[in-house]
């Protein structure tokens, strides 16, 4: 409407100017929060942008699966990639050995149309209007090509079976902590204080970006594995200190091995929190009732997402997805979803079968 | 499936993985734990001497039992004991554990199985210091294997036993320890699970591979009155049982099964469940939706799909049809015959042959509105 009216009203629009961030792998959202790519382009775009920095996200570890390396792993590799320095601590004797497992990011184009097919697809709405032929000129879907390549330097697919290139490893950028040497978590407190200081938070500019990752935080053999408010405490603090950097960390952590109401206390005390499940191998049912079981890795559940500087929530469609490896390279996030359910089995009425949609040779429990 | 635990154990583990590790876990309605370890151990055992497993040797830590016992039992196994040094090494921490009394020599002369085994049981006096027991446990492994590079499985008696003197810390970095070791083929222990705590038990799910649990048949109520019925069936569970085992296996996913134990004067005896076995492994899908998107098959489909208005426009006359099949028919003859031809009655399609109500209707509605459908 204003394009067409020609006098200029007394209102002017005041568009403030983006801020177009400095450095790669930092994205600008809403609420004057830049993001950081979580290095999983499906859990970027269900969350809503990626991690916002100065957040603590929290992963709650099967002690049945290694999942969560799969996420941790990634976070890093990402990190690495765009130049961010990269504190890791975990509990093996020697950590660096871990930063060899690390992926390497996908870089050639063709592995990327697959991304870029869907979304123009379904701008593409085909109408079949009766009348459309005498309005002439189909109109050209804008060619969102470009928006897509500027997506690829935020966020790289990892290709888990490359190592990441020793290039990005070496140097200044990583430091490596040994959990088992910290007999006091004072000591962690400190290493992380020294490695946060460098990107404090100050009004507008950002410089850098760095990333934690602690691995494994309440492992059992740890020496402060008893003393649980300890552990809280120190989590605590190094929330307070990621709130006033711009700096993203990502804690794992077991929670059955917790007390129940301590696994509690961490969970209200991160920003984002996720779980990692291990599904059943050769579980007939499970592979009736999912449609591409046989792929599936893992599920990861998504509890809480970042919400900073904003009192609105974050509704998710769906909480749980399923872990898998497109083409056993590639972490890819799917939703899950049902398979067609057999019409032979349980819902008919004539006879006494139950409702579940599981084989129908055994009665469920609930019969209508 | 008990067969493929100690299998799993047998195999080892891969160069640069983490020793498989099972824990066996019973409790005092199921109490079966040593029996199902006794089983484990002579399995083991058999298949070291008979040089099927990857590993040469066994170190055993005898905490609840004396030496002697296992050695018996090893020899009413059918296991020929006189070489025994070479292959299994028992580190006594039943005798003395805390390292009370003063000669230690003089208790260790009424052992006379000992004396007809000598060099493979050593005393340790100091159940306290799991680092010390580690030590005392890798200089055995390596006495066993000696100069030949090779791999020793380690058993432990009772991992409850060492809690009771040991921190849970101690006693958790000593297993993972163990099985970082490399030369560490398999290790399996003994779990009591109602002695500890639940946090205990999910420590060393945590770090065991291989989780074996016993399970009443039928479950004793508590608080029933000690009827003559509630006896006989709580002799029942001291004899028989479910077996469960979760296993973890290298692709990420668990493996459950499930068998019926029964001990008797003869051994123990695994059966598959008779009974029809519950849906295992429950849910950890809350929500799943049906799948609405498409597949690339599908969509390649849909994209070739003819829509009714779409061809016209395209450099053709535009038909405006209103309504009237008469004007059509007079104006072309051409563009639209093959719409045409279809409305002549064609034997092959169907036909809808229909009588008017009334005369009153008006002459439109006659038509049939599908065909302004221009497909």
């Amino acid at each position: 409407m204003a394009a067409t009216k020609t006098r200029v009203s007394s209102f002017s629009r005041n568009v403030p100017a983006t801020l177009a961030p400095q450095i790669p792998g930092v994205k600008t959202g809403p609420n004057g929060t830049a993001f950081v790519s979580s290095g999983i382009p499906d859990l970027d775009r269900i969350v809503g942008g990626g991690f916002p920095l100065g957040s603590l996200v929290m992963v709650m570890e099967d002690p049945e699966a290694p999942h969560h390396m799969l996420l941790l792993r990634n976070f890093m590799s990402q990190g690495l990639v765009h130049n961010q320095p990269l504190l890791y601590a975990s509990t093996a004797n020697d950590p660096k050995g871990f930063l060899g497992t690390l992926p390497s990011p996908v870089t050639s184009r063709a592995d990327k149309l697959s991304h870029d097919d869907e979304p123009v697809e379904e701008k593409g709405l085909r109408i079949a209007w009766q009348y459309k032929k005498y309005f002439g000129g189909s109109q050209q879907i804008l060619n969102s090509q470009g928006a897509m390549e500027n997506k690829h330097e935020y966020g790289n697919d990892f290709d888990v079976r490359k190592p990441l290139q020793r290039q990005f490893i070496t140097g200044q950028k990583v430091e490596c902590i040994s959990l088992q040497d910290c007999p006091d978590l004072s000591a962690l407190r400190d290493r992380c204080a020294t490695f946060l200081a460098q990107f404090p938070r100050k009004d507008g500019s950002i410089s850098s970006v760095g990333r934690i990752a602690i691995q494994s935080f309440c492992v059992p053999e740890c020496s402060y594995f008893n003393r649980e408010w300890h552990m809280l405490s120190f989590i605590k603090a190094l929330r307070s200190m990621i709130r006033s950097s711009n700096a993203v960390t990502v804690v794992t952590f077991l929670p059955s091995v917790l007390s129940p109401s301590f696994s509690k206390r961490w969970q209200h005390m991160t920003d984002m929190l996720f779980s990692v499940l291990a599904i059943p191998d050769e579980d007939k049912d499970l592979a009736e009732l999912l449609t591409g079981y046989q792929d599936m890795v893992g599920l990861l559940n998504i509890h809480k997402v970042a919400r900073i500087n904003t009192q609105v929530p974050v509704i998710l469609e769906a909480t749980t997805f399923s872990l898998k490896l497109r083409k056993r390279k590639y972490l890819a996030l799917e939703s899950l979803n049902q398979a067609p359910v057999d019409g032979s089995s349980g819902t008919s009425y004539s006879t006494s079968g139950s409702c579940s949609s599981t084989t129908s040779s055994k009665p469920g429990s609930l019969d209508f | 499936m008990a067969d493929s635990i100690c299998r799993t154990l047998r195999d080892g583990g891969l160069e640069g993985e983490h020793a498989p590790a099972l824990t066996i876990k019973d409790r005092i309605s199921s109490p079966l734990g040593l029996d199902v370890f006794n089983h484990v151990l002579a399995q083991l055992s058999s298949f070291i001497l008979a040089g099927k497993s990857q590993s040469r040797g066994l170190v055993l830590v005898a905490l609840t039992r004396s030496p002697s016992f296992y050695l018996e039992l090893l020899k009413s196994g059918g296991v020929q004991l006189n070489s025994a040094q070479k292959w299994i090494h028992i580190l006594d921490c039943y005798s003395d554990p805390l390292g009370w009394k003063d000669n230690p020599s003089r208790h260790e002369k009424a052992n006379t199985a000992t004396d007809e085994n000598p060099g493979t049981v050593a005393l340790f006096r100091d159940v306290k210091d799991a680092n010390k027991l580690f030590c005392s446990v890798s200089e055995l492994g390596k006495e066993l294997l000696g100069p030949i590079k090779g791999r020793f499985s380690v058993a432990i008696d009772s991992v409850s036993e060492m809690l009771r003197h040991a921190s849970l810390t101690s006693v958790a970095s000593f297993i993972s320890k163990l099985r970082s070791h490399d030369q560490v083929s398999s290790i399996f222990w003994l779990l009591h699970s109602d002695l500890h705590e639940a946090k205990i038990a999910a420590v060393f799910d945590y770090i065991s591979s291989m989780i074996a649990s016993l399970e009443p048949m039928i479950h004793p109520s508590n608080g029933e009155r000690l009827s003559s019925e509630n006896r006989s069936l709580r002799n029942e569970n001291l004899s028989r049982g479910n077996f469960s085992v979760r296993f973890k296996r290298r692709n990420g996913r668990v493996r459950q099964m499930c068998e019926e134990i029964s001990v008797e004067q003869s051994g123990i005896k695994f059966t598959p469940v008779s009974s029809d076995g519950q849906a295992i492994g429950g849910g950890p899908l809350p929500k799943v939706q049906f799948n609405l998107e498409l597949s690339e098959k599908e969509q390649m489909d849909r994209a070739s799909v003819v829509l009714p208005f779409e061809h016209q426009g395209n450099g053709k006359p535009i038909q405006i049809y209103d309504g009237r099949r008469s004007l059509a028919d007079t104006r072309t003859n051409t563009v639209h015959v093959p719409t045409e031809a279809s409305e002549a009655a064609d034997p092959r399609k169907g036909e809808i042959i229909y009588l008017r109500d009334s005369d009153d209707e008006r002459p439109d509605s006659d038509e049939d509105p599908d065909d302004d459908l221009d497909i």
